[in-house]
Formats: structure tokens, sequence, C-alpha cells
């Protein structure tokens, strides 16, 4: 059996899989149990990036994810990465999360903290103000209890744009890549190059466009879509994945895994440009309805209380205090 | 292709805009001021409304339209009639319509509001192919100048430029772009321009294709200014290139940000015609309260000053950043539904947004 591809990230020294295991799925099976077989089977095939977040299911994700990967003793072989979602609030909280995220995570440092969410037009300004997320991004490092650090969102290449113009010297960037991605509002096109340019590493999420829509309307095959998404220059592709089964269908891809020619891709792209062209597929970088309910109470936007989403999140969250300390 | 159901999509997305008011997660805005001091108001009572020259052309049109889609939803025609006759009378010249609102009712009303009234008035209506061929274009031409009982528009242009590949399919041989020559050539169209709410990118698009547009319509407010930008992407590129540039929803397309109390009216459309290089700012006119409500911003307009428009830019960027104000480029609500269809998407029924 081939092992997964191990690539460098960026310039940090680092090495990541090929393939990351995202964090917010790892929260959905029923059980711990089954969360903890898709961890133990993930590390064992050689997967070693874990993605997760602050928010994830209110902190089941980290906690979950933390207990499977205490229980195998290899966290220090690992690289975990968490989020953190001040969403334009301030550094003191965000290091508040992240005491909260190493307890959760059962580790005493993170290998990347990422800043989650990055959606909204005056994000970047809010990050980059006198006592915003940045200041905790410094602080964590030069305390130990991160290595890198960077910044992640779904929904707009200029956004993105903008807060690399920040200047902060983010070691990674997190996006949506993939074959839909490739010809529309494209972070493929206008974020990848600027991130390389200067050295950022970047990671690539949403490979199926998030809900594999294309996949349910038989217009790309999942396997084709996570090929797409691993060819491009990316240090790993983060997969949702909530069952063995799922997992299972991810390592085949991997295992045997060859970057497409650069014509396969374009080929791919070109078939599936008509039906990306209205972004149906990538409702995140499409729909208000699609936001983080937490980043737009936060940002004090309004919430349309029937969304199914809103009204789960309005029941789940704990945290919806206003903006803190 | 049907009217009801656009007035349906807006119907629906006027509720959920009730469901966002509910959650009472508005942001306090500072309340805003009002704009105008009672001097210049006076002087605005006495003065006429600003002429501005059309493009590359010497014609003159007023600083403020009156948009045909509001005229057909007035319930009673004759008060939309009435409206046309108080906008002219007050100095208004630019009507705006399309071939597709309300199923070719708003151009009917028009056209029998502007019988004798013709002379003096500059005319634009738009072509609806939305991806079609030319003689798609080509027909509704003819049925735009009957309706609107004229010989010929002042200005023409292609509706709703609004997907990514709607550039490739307007410039295809054959396509729309053809037919806006052929409408000029026949002197049926003086000027011929493109219109569009969703993207920048899609304007620039278009207007990167090197063919001599007249004019370019797009959203400009204030939400605008700092969000998707309209204003700071495509006006200057138009402007270099020699074209009118029409604003349209001032008041970010259904006025939820006046509702939730983060503008007024008269700040909205002060700043929308105060930006450098617009030439007309369409406004939808539903009664002659808006109507006199609108005139009176317009009458002896004085711009802003830049740095009154970067204030006003500052206060409401915070709540502009997600696009809930400007809902036509965040949704698909603001979509002809026969866009859609022309184009293989699905409806906005099938699309949760």
């Amino acid at each position: 059996m081939s092992s997964i591809p191990q690539r460098a990230l960026g310039k940090t020294g680092a090495k990541v899989s090929a393939i990351g295991l995202g964090g917010h799925h790892l929260g959905d099976p029923k059980s711990y149990v089954e969360c903890e077989q898709i961890v133990h089977e993930a590390i064992d095939a050689g997967v070693t990036f874990f993605d997760n977040c602050w928010e994830y299911h209110n902190g089941k994700s980290e906690d979950w994810a933390g207990r499977a990967i205490g229980s195998t003793g290899k966290r220090k072989s690992l690289f975990l990465m968490s989020k953190v979602c001040t969403h334009g609030r301030s550094a003191a909280m965000a290091m508040q999360m992240l005491d909260e995220s190493l307890r959760r995570m059962r580790t005493d440092y993170l290998d990347l903290w990422q800043v989650h969410g990055v959606c909204f037009e005056n994000d970047p300004e809010l990050a980059a103000a006198k006592g915003g997320v940045f200041e905790a991004l410094d602080r964590a490092k030069r305390d130990g209890k991160v290595r890198f650090v960077g910044f992640t969102g779904h929904k707009d290449p200029s956004i993105h744009l903008k807060m690399i113009a920040t200047g902060y010297p983010f070691d990674t960037v997190q996006m949506p890549l993939n074959c839909y991605d490739g010809t529309w509002r494209s972070f493929e096109q206008r974020v990848v190059p600027e991130a390389q340019k200067r050295g950022i590493s970047v990671l690539g999420m949403k490979p199926m466009t998030g809900k594999a829509g294309p996949i349910a309307k038989g217009d790309a095959t999942a396997a084709e879509m996570l090929r797409y998404a691993m060819s491009l220059p990316v240090a790993t592709t983060i997969c949702g994945i909530n069952t063995v089964e799922h997992l299972r269908q991810n390592l085949e891809v991997v295992r045997d895994f060859q970057p497409m020619s650069a014509d396969e891709m374009r080929a791919l792209r070109e078939r599936c440009r008509a039906r990306a062209a209205d972004g149906r597929y990538e409702l995140y970088k499409v729909s208000l309805q699609f936001d983080n309910p937490q980043a737009r109470l936060a940002h004090g936007f309004p919430l349309d209380a029937k969304n199914m989403e809103v009204k789960e999140a309005l029941e789940s969250f704990t945290n919806l205090s206003p903006p803190r300390p | 292709m049907s009217n009801g159901t656009t007035r349906r999509d807006l119907l629906k997305l006027t509720t959920t805009g009730a469901a966002l008011a509910m959650t009472g997660c508005m942001p306090a805005a500072p309340p805003p001021e009002t704009p105008m001091a009672s001097t210049s108001s006076a002087r605005a009572r006495t003065s006429a409304i600003p002429k501005r020259s059309f493009g590359r052309t010497n014609v003159m049109v007023s600083a403020i339209g009156v948009g045909g889609f509001h005229l057909g939803g007035v319930p009673d025609e004759n008060d939309a009639v009435r409206i046309v006759h108080e906008a002219i009378d007050s100095g208004i010249t630019f009507f705006d319509n399309a071939w597709e609102y309300h199923d070719g009712k708003s151009e009917e009303i028009l056209g029998r509001a502007l019988v004798g009234k013709r002379e003096g008035v500059f005319l634009m209506t738009k072509v609806c192919t939305h991806g079609r061929d030319r003689a798609v274009g080509m027909q509704q031409l003819e049925d735009s100048l009957r309706r609107l009982k004229t010989d010929h528009l002042d200005l023409w242009q292609v509706h709703e430029c609004v997907y990514d590949d709607d550039p490739e399919l307007h410039f295809a041989s054959g396509g729309v772009i053809e037919a806006l020559v052929e409408a000029k050539k026949q002197g049926k169209a003086r000027n011929v321009g493109f219109t569009g709410h969703k993207d920048p990118n899609i304007h620039l698009a278009m207007l990167a294709r090197g063919f001599a547009f007249d004019s370019a319509q797009m959203p400009l407010n204030c939400f605008d200014a700092t969000f998707r930008s309209f204003e700071q992407n495509v006006v200057p590129v138009a402007r270099k290139q020699g074209l009118a540039v029409i604003g349209m929803k001032s008041m970010g397309g259904e006025g939820q940000a006046v509702q939730a109390g983060v503008v007024t009216p008269e700040e909205a459309l002060r700043y929308a015609m105060s930006i450098p290089g617009v030439t007309v700012t369409v406004s939808g006119i539903d009664s002659l309260d808006i109507l006199r409500q609108n005139l009176a911003v317009a009458r002896g307009f004085e711009p802003m000053t830049a740095d009154e428009m970067a204030a006003l830019r500052a206060r409401v960027a915070g709540p502009a950043a997600d696009g809930h104000f400007e809902l036509y480029k965040t949704t698909k609500h603001f979509d002809a539904r026969v866009g859609r269809e022309q184009h293989g998407y699905p409806s906005p029924d099938e699309l949760p947004l």
C-alpha cells in the first residue's frame, strides 16, 4: 500500500500530509466512538494534518478530536490546527479562546492557529486594528502556544487579498479550492499566486464544494474533484469526513495520487465553467445564509431567524453574549 | 417570462427582510443628520434640476431619472401617469424602462404618459435577450417602440448583465451586441449601453471588449462604495472610455438601510448623485410623495463635498460589510427568472438564497 504524500508547509520547515481531516465533520457523528474510529484510522493511514476550530459544534469538535488524538499518544508526530473566532473582537478574547482550544485538544501547543472566517469587507481592518486579533497571534507565538499562524475564509478573493495586503507575516492562508472555484470568483486565480509570491503556504478546503452538490447532480465525481484540488500548489487539502467509509474513499484517491496535468485541469475547469458561473455549487461565496451566524452576531448583522441553520445555531451556542471582554 | 414572478420574488424578499429585522440585531446607528440646512432647502425650492451632458454627446439630461419598474407597480395607472407628468413639469427628462418590466406594462404606461410630451424627454429602455440572439433583441425593440409610442429611443441598453458568461454570450456572433449596432444604424436607438447589478468584474469584462458603448448603468450608493464596489472599480474605467454613467439603487434597492435607520433617504440620494462622473441617478418612484421627496433633493442640487462623502462611507462601512443592504449583489432575488432559464440555472425557488 502506497503512503500518503507529505508536503512542505511553505517555508516553515514543517511537513504535513497532503490531505487533512476537517474538524467540523468530526463533530457530526452521533457518538464519540465513531469520531475516534475515523481519527485513529486516518492516523494509521498516514494523515498528520488535523483541522479544527474553537466554535465548531460549540467546542465538541475540538474536544472529541483532542480526546481521540490524545489516546494514540502520537500528538508530537501530528500537526494540529485550530482557529480563533473573534470575528473582529479583541486580542484578549482571542487568548481566552486559545486557552480553551488547548484544554479541549489536550495539548500545550498548536502547530497552527488561524483567524477563522474572514468573510466581511471590514474584517481585515478589524483584525489589524490596535487591540485586534493580530496582537493575539503575536503573543501566542511568543508564548510558545502556537508554532505558526494564518487565516481562513470562504467568501471573496478580494477580502483575502485585503487581509494579505495588511502585511501581517502569515505562515498560512486557507481558502476554498476546487474545480468550480477555478473559473468563478476564483481564489485559485487571484489569491494563490499572491500567497505564493509572499511565501505564504496555501491550505485548500471544500475540494468538493463543501456540500458535494456537483457529485449529487452527477456533474463531477468525488475522485476527480479531490484530484483537482490536490493538484493545485497547496500544502494540504482539508476534507470534511464524517464516516469511516468517506475516509476510505478519500484515502483511495490520496494513496494513488498523481497530480493532474495542466491540460487535464483545464479540461475539467472548462467542463464545469457553465455551471460554476452562477455560484450554485459554491453558495458559501454567494449567500448571506451561509455566513457563520456567530460571525454575523459579532458584527451586529441581522440574522434570518427562519433559517434552519440559524435556528440550530441559536439553540446550541452558549457564547451569544455581546462582544467581550 | 412574467413580471408577476419578478414581483413575487421581490415580495418574498421583503418578507425575508422582515424576518431579518425580527431578531433585533441591527447595530445601533448614530442618528442620521438631516443633510440640508433650512437655507439650502429654501434655495432648493426655487432652483432647477441640474442637467448634465450625456457621455460623449452634447445632449443634456436631468441629473435624476424616473425608474420604469416602479411605474408599472403603481396600483392605479392614472397615478403612474401623474408621476410622469409631474416629473416632466419639474424638469426631469430622463426616463428608464425595460422590455420585460411587468410584462410590458411599464413601457405601456410610460408610452401613454409621453403622448404629446415625447420631445425634450430622454427615453431609455432595455433589451432582455439574456443571452439569446439578435433577432430576439430586434423583435423586442419593435415591441418597445410600439408600447412607448415612439419611433426612436434615446438610449437602448442590454439589460441585466449579471452572470460571468454574459459578456461572452452578448458578444458572440449573432448576439445582442449586433442588435445594438443594427438599431443604431436604423436610427431606432441613438445611444446604446448595458446594465447590471451583480458584480463589478462583469461590468469590467463588458467594457474590456472594445465596443463603443455610450453608457453603462450600475448600482451606485453609499453601501456600494465599500462593498464589491462599482464606484471604485467601474466608474473610473467607464469615465476613461467617455461613457455616460447611470447610477441606480441609490437606497440599496429596497431601502432596507433607510428602514433600519442607518441613512436617511435624502443623504442616500445625495451621496449617489454626488459621485464624481455619474451622469444621472435613476430612482424608483411609485408615488407622488416619493417623487416630491426626490425633487426636493434634486432641485438646486449641490454635490456633497469629498469630506462629506468620506464621512458617510465611513459611517456605513460596518453595516455594509456583509452586503445585506445590497441584496441584488448577494442573492438571486433580483435576477430575472427568464435570465436564469436562458442560462439553464436553477430557479430562485430551488436555491436557498
